[in-house]
């Protein structure tokens, strides 16, 4: 006969008092992995709200970039802007006989546009000449083309020029003596147009080649 | 995802942050001013403008106007931190190629003590005209203010409406402006980066 001592569950040991597997490490883990999740979740979701920080000022409202009636390219063609629409175009305003700024911005806007590799052909930069009084359409096609073959270069009448530039918020106007010539003030800033023609952001004249091409990457 | 998503629309609907838009750019000029001076679009560069429009037969409408952007100054520089951008304001005059005798008389009986600029008839329909897209006829047909930041960008559009409501308007909107100007930095350029992404208008 069997007694209820003899049964082998009563002789184990009582599983309450039996040492618990230790779970920490296991929890420890989880919570770990549960952390992870969340600051990659939170990484992603930040580069996923984050605007991107342009070096330039960006325009909130689409606004239709204003037309350049009244100037020509160096070849002689009407200058129309909606006939860029697909290309991101840059917009300076600038001169053949400008000693510092103007050759130094279209230097980085060509740096910044080698940049883009294969992308680099839907970037279309845009001299407009302050100054139409001594440069012709062959000297400003010829200059632009010395920094990038790609670029392009127009200007017109006085009065068309002061009002396109005008409306880009450019400032313009004959200055200090310069040689046998003399300089021209303006405003030396670069704008963007985006491929649907919305002025969207406008440069500083101050560029840093590396943070351009990366707002231009993204514009594209 | 679901806290920042979340996050992102309590953002947009209580606007904790409110920033004034970037409408677009303000017109570039060279300008004369009250006393035969150029003034230019780059002066304004750095500086927070406040701009208005003058006849210079005007009148009480011109004068309100001037007492209006007198207010406004008064309550920037007492109440407002622009953190340490500075503040002017701006009259365009409308007439055609004024004598500057004539703009300064205009500016002195208006009690103003800021710039006065005018230029030739083209030069204030590229300004005034396309630039601020305002009528360019008399300013009692069409009064008001614009604020241009100091990247030339206007950042607020106003119609004359009595003279306490626009004061009120202009330094709030202002006061936006400094904040902006002040915090937009660091982790406050992602965060007045989204007011604008969102829209956070006053």
């Amino acid at each position: 006969m069997t007694t209820l001592t003899d049964s082998p569950t009563d002789s184990a040991p009582d599983p309450a008092d039996a040492p618990r597997p230790r779970r920490w490490p296991r929890r420890l883990l989880a919570i770990g992995l549960v952390l992870v999740a969340l600051a990659l979740g939170g990484w992603l979701g930040l580069r996923w709200l984050a605007p991107y920080p342009y070096s330039g000022t960006v325009m909130q409202a689409p606004t239709e970039a204003p037309p350049m009636d009244g100037l020509v390219l160096s070849d002689g063609t009407p200058v129309d802007v909606d006939a860029f629409r697909g290309k991101l175009l840059l917009v300076y305003f600038g001169y053949t006989y400008c000693p510092d700024v103007c050759p130094t911005t279209l230097s980085q806007v060509a740096a910044a546009r080698r940049q883009l590799g294969s992308q680099a052909d839907d970037v279309q930069l845009l001299m407009i000449s302050i100054d139409p009084e001594r440069d012709s359409l062959d000297m400003i096609g010829r200059y632009v083309e010395s920094f990038d073959p790609s670029f392009l270069a127009a200007t017109g009448p006085i009065e068309d020029v002061e009002r396109v530039a005008s409306q880009y918020g450019i400032y313009f106007a004959k200055g200090e003596p310069l040689g046998d010539g003399y300089a021209m003030d303006h405003t030396a800033t670069l704008m963007g147009i985006d491929t649907n023609g919305h002025l969207r952001i406008v440069w500083p004249a101050q560029l840093d080649v590396d943070r351009l091409a990366a707002d231009l990457n993204h514009l594209l | 995802m679901l806290v920042l998503t979340l996050g992102a629309i309590a953002f947009a609907v209580f606007q904790p942050v409110q920033v004034l838009p970037r409408i677009r750019l303000g017109p570039g000029y060279a300008l004369i001013d009250q006393d035969g001076a150029r003034l230019t679009s780059e002066d304004g560069r750095g500086v927070i403008t406040l701009v208005s429009f003058a006849s210079l037969d005007c009148g009480t409408t011109c004068d309100d106007v001037a007492e209006t952007m007198r207010e406004v100054r008064e309550r920037v520089d007492a109440d407002v931190d622009l953190g340490g951008t500075d503040f002017r304001l701006l009259t365009f005059v409308l007439d055609p190629s004024p004598a500057p005798e004539r703009v300064a008389a205009a500016r002195t009986a208006a009690g103003a003590d800021w710039e006065w600029a005018a230029g030739t008839e083209a030069q204030i329909e590229n300004v005034v005209g396309l630039g601020f897209r305002r009528s360019t006829a008399s300013i009692d047909t069409r009064p008001g203010y614009a604020i241009v930041d100091g990247w030339g960008v206007i950042r607020g559009e106003y119609q004359y409406q009595t003279l306490a409501d626009d004061a009120d308007k202009l330094v709030r909107h202002i006061d936006i402006l400094g904040s902006e100007l002040r915090n937009d930095s660091g982790f406050g350029s992602f965060v007045y980066g989204a007011a604008h992404a969102f829209q956070c208008y006053p």
